[in-house]
């Protein structure tokens, strides 16, 4: 092979470099996955980044019971026709206190459903080591994340204990109850998850393409009703419109756009030219100045 | 075909999907007077396709200076709230955009000299590097210290962008004084290239179009030069290097040796070689999922599967037979020293090379190099932000190169054997084998040499001699740093 590698050819090699680097000196770890559009894209490496072996280690989904149930279903195929274990985590006594996302302050219901259940599984199955989607262009505070981000015990991130990065060397070794956050898309941009879906001919979930849904709109934004559980305010009637996602999370916090982007070209067109940034539809991040921050040191991912 | 539907066709076709040719990655290092947020935050909004709600953002915060708003680029920029509060910019940030046919990362690092060690950690990652000054102070010693960080880390390419332009009423003279400083600067390092560039960040002039203000300026705009630099090299160059990361298997048929290949390229027949354990064999295949590979290239990501089953596992580095690394247990090396906790002789640190970890049984500073004067200067111990030169005993033997030779595997951390904390970074500027006898390769330093040159002026006074003394140690030391072993016979 003579001719340059393109961008997205050597973003490939780091994100396989990073993965075999976190397997070879973690002890026990997981791949974080959340279903959307990044977790399709690493999941895809990790397989090429152990191929012709099957990734060393497991799926865990944090389940907050109010994702989409298209996701669900997605989740579920992937798993089985990847033949991985897939480990689905469930707060379970969030969920009989009947923590929601219309009740409860977006970042209090993160917490609790998101969060809090992550550290216990984390907690629960002993991993040392997970892998997540996260990418340094999605958001202010994550610009300066390493791609081996540390956790005190408690998974606390303090920026002060974050180690320097030189050149492609990662030192995995653990202090005293240290666990670590493993980013192997950290260099990726949201349009380069799109190319790579599209150039590697990738499966996602089909909420990312326009169909016709029912719609609310709630405090400017646009909503997908999933199921009945949502409550209607007064003058909110669902209307039929041809909408996508470009992100995806909890349903209720989850923010669809307008679009006619029925397959995987046009979605890529679409991002190329999209005029804000997907964030825009996380309702999470507008609850308060430094909310992923915040987030973040308390345990988030 | 109606013009719409063209149109639509047009938007939805496959080859909009183009991948860019290359990532460039750009380290800007300069201090927040040099308004270096600024002018990232310029280069953001003229150059990339910054999203709408973050143009909002920004318009919404338009600061009033001299008369006319301006949003206030640096917002942009300056990530946790904790620094936003502080107004300094503390750690390494990264941002991305796209041009037409490029990637560009910005690693975007601090500049004050608290801050070297995340200057340094940045600068690793970077293919050029733009020094910040403002036009009204120039050239001064913070800019020396960078120039000698980029030079050890090994980045080759520096601009130097003269901002605040508009404040010395776009003066010529100015400039150029400050550009003929900038070259006497960069003649004293290793860059292949170094150019002066006139800038606002604020008016944006020079910054990503040219400027009206300066027609004297006949050279490329910033983005222009960033436009058309090279690259990261992705050609192979250099002897074939691949570390190993681990070992992958399959039933009881397949064991593949899977790595990045860190220089040069290796082909299916090939014969290659583990340095540490003399083990030889042949390429079989280049497993790669989807499709086997004839030839793997600097930087791509396989897996080897060989002829014969050698016994080679993590750690090991396979390169071609006739230019092997060394297999060294002595390395003599640069660093930066990362960690808030100084350098202890009675700590225990490990060695992490490209894919190897090796207890370290003696770590020795000689000197710290003085970022003012570029001196080495005797030391016995170095803490947070030193730059340090060092002499490093292994408790086995590593394969290693010098980093001038082959940067990827001439590099290394040192971490804290109990907190695993990453307390320094470094290049191999020398490496042996502890019990090889080195006559053949060491430099005979002598008493008659230094007299005929470097010590021509120094007599027999007691003064005399011991400043004959320090200037051998330091020509040796000099020497040592350049990857040279040399031995003071005086």
């Amino acid at each position: 092979m003579t001719a340059p590698f393109s961008h997205l050819d050597l973003l490939e090699a780091e994100a396989i470099h990073i993965f075999r680097e976190a397997a070879a000196q973690f002890r026990k770890p997981v791949l974080l996955y959340s279903i959307g559009k990044d977790s399709t894209v690493l999941l895809h490496i990790a397989r090429k980044a152990f191929w012709p072996q099957k990734p060393p280690f497991p799926l865990l989904h944090i389940d907050t019971t109010w994702k989409f149930k298209d996701m669900i279903a997605f989740r579920d195929k992937t798993a089985r026709e990847l033949g991985l274990e897939l480990i689905v985590h469930v707060n379970e006594e969030g969920l009989k206190r009947g923590f929601n996302p219309f009740d409860y302050a977006p970042s209090v219901y993160t917490d609790v459903m998101k969060t809090q259940p992550l550290k216990e599984a984390l907690d629960k199955y002993g991993f040392d080591a997970a892998f997540g989607g996260a990418r340094r262009d999605e958001e202010g505070s994550r610009a300066k994340e390493r791609v081996f981000s540390f956790r005190s015990p408690g998974h606390r991130w303090d920026p002060r204990r974050q180690r320097p990065e030189m050149w492609n060397l990662l030192n995995g070794r653990l202090g005293v109850g240290e666990t670590v956050r493993v980013f192997p898309l950290s260099n990726w941009t949201e349009k380069d998850v799109w190319r790579y879906i599209a150039r590697e001919g990738l499966d996602v979930v089909p909420l990312y393409f326009a169909a016709r849904r029912p719609t609310i709109t709630r405090g400017g934004q646009l909503l997908v009703l999933d199921d009945d559980r949502l409550p209607l305010q007064e003058g909110e009637t669902p209307q039929m419109k041809e909408v996508r996602f470009r992100t995806l999370g909890c349903w209720p916090l989850t923010a669809a756009v307008l679009s006619s982007a029925t397959d995987i070209h046009a979605v890529v067109a679409e991002t190329l030219s999209a005029r804000t940034s997907e964030r825009q539809g996380r309702l999470i991040d507008h609850d308060q100045s430094g909310a992923m921050e915040r987030k973040k040191q308390e345990g988030y991912f | 075909m109606t013009a719409l539907t063209a149109i639509r066709r047009a938007e939805t076709a496959p080859e909009l999907a183009h991948e860019l040719n290359g990532i460039l990655h750009l380290l800007t290092c300069g201090s927040v007077d040099d308004g270096k947020s600024t002018l990232i935050g310029r280069l953001l909004w003229d150059a990339s396709d910054l999203y709408e709600d973050q143009r909002e953002t920004l318009e919404r915060s338009g600061r009033t200076a001299g008369g006319s708003t301006h949003p206030d680029f640096s917002l942009l920029v300056d990530g946790l709230v904790a620094e936003r509060e502080q107004g300094i910019t503390i750690d390494v940030a990264w941002r991305y955009f796209d041009t037409e046919t490029r990637r560009f990362v910005i690693i975007d690092s601090p500049g004050h000299e608290q801050y070297t060690r995340n200057m340094a950690s940045g600068a690793s990652h970077a293919d050029v590097a733009i020094m910040l000054v403002d036009a009204r102070h120039g050239v001064k010693r913070q800019t020396r210290r960078h120039a000698a960080i980029l030079d050890i880390v090994g980045v080759k390419r520096v601009i130097l962008a003269v901002n605040k332009m508009d404040l010395v009423d776009w003066s010529q003279e100015r400039f150029r004084a400050i550009e003929s400083d900038f070259r006497e600067l960069t003649l004293r390092f290793g860059f292949r290239e170094a150019i002066a560039i006139p800038v606002s960040a604020v008016t944006g002039d020079n910054v990503a179009r040219g400027s009206d203000a300066m027609p004297w300026y006949s050279g490329p705009h910033l983005l222009e030069h960033l436009e058309e630099l090279p690259a990261r090299d992705t050609t192979p160059t250099g002897p074939f290097r691949m570390p190993v990361q681990m070992v992958l298997r399959d039933g009881i048929d397949f064991r593949g040796l899977a790595g990045t290949v860190s220089s040069g390229c290796v082909c299916v027949g090939d014969r290659v070689t583990d340095a540490l354990s003399g083990a030889s064999a042949h390429v079989l295949c280049i497993v790669t999922m989807g499709r086997d590979l004839e030839i793997a290239s600097q930087g791509q990501a396989v897996a080897l599967q060989l002829d014969t089953d050698i016994d080679v596992a993590r750690g090991a580095v396979l390169s071609v037979p006739d230019s092997k690394p060394t297999v060294a247990t002595k390395l003599e090396a640069s660093l930066v020293w990362l960690w808030e906790t100084p350098f202890d002789p009675r700590a225990g640190y490990l060695l992490r090379t490209a894919t190897d970890l090796t207890p370290i049984s003696a770590l020795t500073i000689t000197s710290l190099l003085d970022l003012e004067t570029l001196a080495a200067q005797p030391a016995q111990t170095c803490t947070v932000n030193d730059i340090a030169l060092a002499g490093i005993t292994l408790g086995r033997p590593v394969a290693i190169d010098t980093f001038g030779a082959n940067p990827a595997t001439g590099s290394f951390l040192i971490v804290d054997a109990v907190s695993g904390a990453t307390v320094a970074g470094g290049v191999v500027t020398s490496a042996h084998n502890g019990a090889e006898k080195t006559s053949g390769a060491t430099f005979q330093l002598t008493r008659e040499m230094l007299q005929k040159g470097l010590c021509r002026d120094l007599g027999e006074s007691e003064d005399e001699r011991r400043e004959f003394q320090r200037r051998a140690n330091e020509a040796a030391l000099l020497l040592h740093a350049a990857g040279i072993p040399v031995k003071l016979e005086l």
